[in-house]
């Protein structure tokens, strides 16, 4: 499919009245290469990226293809509307909108997601109210009530010879049933006034999801925090680990034993332990874990509220208190899986997860999360996207691939490998896979159980995945054995029925919504 | 021997009017507070023509009641007319596939309800 992207380039040159060997030649690559990229057949980032830019006098960020491939993946959600069938808007022209309009763009896809969530809500207040038990109650004594009040009032408005007894009980029934009916109608519009506010348009989780893209997974300032945090306690030199051990266990930076100066023993953290991965004999790794995430959220607490506050998009305060959790857990993994050595270890061990968690004590989801944040420029890890999902299909932490849009509701393509994981529960599932664009990706994933093993509470079981484009797969362990050639058979996947253009997948679920 | 009826009905107020406005017809009327009662009076009182049945009643409900009376060969061939609330579609519908004969919807006028009884049995 033709980028935005590549079309922004090859404008802006012709703007500038370069040819295409002009201007590969200025940022040292071939003019073939260059044209692919023009043509959206090449992905770039990076150092690459930069240099286009500046030779184009453009803003880096203005070329930021993953940005424009979400873009144009909700704009093609909108163009497959029902309500716009009619109108005939055809798939491949979205790309050329999205270039040349970005503005118009962004403002269809935020109206339509606007409007789609708004639809969710209305299904969600119109089951409330046809569901409610106290609504239904409440109108059923209101019916009764007033059934009482006009069958009496007419008796009294009809009947002319009334006797003294009976007109006297049925002008009391009308007191009495009135009295009633106001008490129904207040408790009605007691009801209403508590009634909780619409849930947010677009949801917490959704608002913490767009920030995590628009920093693409990568928060230099915690990385540089965590480091400094390193060198304070002294982890980073011999005999690090110990220190930084003992530091999560007190709870307190100062109780590295380098710096105790003679103060005893560290003394348990303040904090109540209230988070289950805390508890005694709760799992290594998501006890170390939690313990960083506890030092990091008070050492780190500045960078992570300068994060929050810089980003526009984490409107609502559920969002930012959302977003601060994560930005904690993102520097705990900073500090406790530090970059550098840890890309480096991970390229070594050709990101074998089970190689590094054993190095490093941790899980498969620490793992593969630390994966996906490996994007310091000019230091790039392999460019991972990733995705969770769990037994009924829902997705979580979900971070797209430029090439692998990923559902933003719903469960995503029943082929992925992320839900083919769940027939062997625990074992590394691989997968070749081709998008109906015709890009190659790699998946890999693994069930894990989490939480307490015990009768009365069932763990919960979760599918996580990783994915990264085939042109890194040879970096990746489990690239080996498989047949990588573009001829290869590969499993035919969309991103969800509805954007999917292979009308006759026997696996569709859901009429594609997208003409093909 | 006047047209016997029995009003089911838990509400004092409607209980009261029912009684009084059916009564001026020239109906026999005997009254019940709760399913139970309804039925014990169906099967011990001499022969009812008319059963006016509120669905919520305590006890017993409606639909039990009705259930119970379409069960027992001597009570089967009961001309029923229920009481429901309005916009309770659901109610209605289900009245009606337990084989209930007529309707009438809360808060509902005292013409409708004469004309409805005098439409299942004549006084």
């Amino acid at each position: 499919m033709e980028t935005g992207f590549g079309l922004k380039i090859r404008e802006k040159r012709k703007a500038l009245g370069l040819t295409q060997a002009e201007l590969a030649k200025q940022v040292g690559i071939s003019t073939s290469y260059f044209n692919l990229i023009e043509r959206g057949k090449r992905s770039i980032g990076g150092a690459l990226l930069i240099r286009i830019a500046r030779a184009l006098d453009l803003d880096p960020a203005t070329l930021d293809d993953a940005a424009d491939r979400r873009l144009m993946n909700e704009v093609t959600e909108l163009a497959g509307e029902p309500l716009l069938a009619a109108l005939g808007l055809q798939a491949a022209t979205v790309p050329a909108l999205v270039g040349r309009h970005p503005g118009w763009a962004q403002a269809l896809a935020l109206l339509h997601r606007e409007c789609r969530d708004r639809g969710e809500v209305i299904a969600a207040l119109s089951d409330r109210l046809r569901q409610d038990p106290f609504l239904s109650d409440i109108v059923h004594r209101m019916l009764t009530t007033i059934a009482g009040i006009r069958s009496t009032a007419e008796i009294l408005e009809s009947v002319d010879d009334l006797d003294a007894g009976h007109s006297r009980r049925f002008r009391s029934t009308l007191v009495s049933e009135s009295t009633r009916l106001s008490d129904a109608a207040q408790a009605l519009a007691d009801f209403l006034d508590r009634a909780e506010a619409p849930k947010q348009a677009i949801t917490p989780a959704e608002e913490v999801d767009d920030f995590i893209l628009a920093s693409n997974a990568h928060f230099p300032t915690l990385e540089e925090g965590a480091d400094r945090l390193r060198r304070r306690i002294g982890a980073d030199q011999a005999g690090g680990a110990v220190k930084l051990t003992t530091v999560l266990e007190s709870g307190d930076v100062a109780a590295a034993p380098r710096q105790r100066r003679g103060r005893g023993a560290p003394q348990p953290a303040p904090e109540d332990v209230t988070d289950p991965a805390l508890e005694e004999g709760a799992p290594a790794p998501s006890r170390r874990f939690a313990l960083a995430c506890r030092v990091v959220a008070r050492e780190l607490a500045e960078p992570i509220r300068a994060l929050i506050d810089a980003a526009p998009s984490l409107a609502s305060p559920a969002a930012r208190t959302r977003a601060e959790g994560v930005l904690a857990s993102y520097a705990a993994a900073a500090l406790l899986f530090p970059y550098e050595p840890f890309r480096e270890d991970a390229e070594r061990l050709r990101y074998d997860i089970g190689l590094m968690r054993r190095k490093y004590l941790a899980s498969v989801e620490q793992i593969c999360q630390r994966y996906v944040s490996l994007r310091r420029p000019g230091a790039e890890g392999v460019p991972f996207g990733m995705l969770r999902a769990d037994p009924a299909g829902n997705l979580s932490k979900p971070f797209p691939l430029p090439r692998l849009p990923m559902p933003r509701h719903g469960s995503a393509c029943s082929l992925w490998a992320v839900y083919r994981a769940f027939q062997t529960p625990g074992a590394i599932v691989r997968q070749l896979a081709e998008t109906p664009s015709g890009d190659r990706v790699l998946f890999v994933a693994q069930t894990v159980g989490k939480g307490v093993d015990s009768f009365a509470v069932p763990p919960r079981h979760l599918s996580i995945a990783l994915v990264c484009d085939v042109q890194f797969a040879d970096r990746v362990v489990y690239g080996d054995g498989l047949d990588l050639s573009p001829r290869a058979r590969a499993d035919a996947v969309g991103v969800s029925c509805r954007v999917c253009p292979r009308e006759r997948c026997p696996h569709r679920v859901a009429d594609p919504i997208v003409p093909a | 021997m006047a047209t016997r009826l029995l009003i089911a009905e838990d509400e004092p107020s409607i209980l009261e009017s029912l009684v009084f406005i059916l009564g001026r017809e020239g109906y026999d009327i005997a009254t019940a507070r709760d399913g139970d009662d309804a039925l014990s009076q169906l099967r011990t009182a001499p022969a009812t023509d008319l059963l006016i049945l509120d669905i919520m009643l305590p006890r017993r409900n409606g639909f039990e009641v009705l259930k119970a009376v379409r069960a027992e060969p001597a009570l089967s061939g009961l001309p029923v007319l229920m009481l429901t609330a309005k916009g309770q579609a659901r109610d209605r519908q289900m009245a009606e596939q337990m084989g209930a004969d007529a309707f009438i919807a809360k808060p509902f006028s005292n013409q409708d309800v004469v004309r409805a009884v005098r439409g299942l049995a004549a006084p």
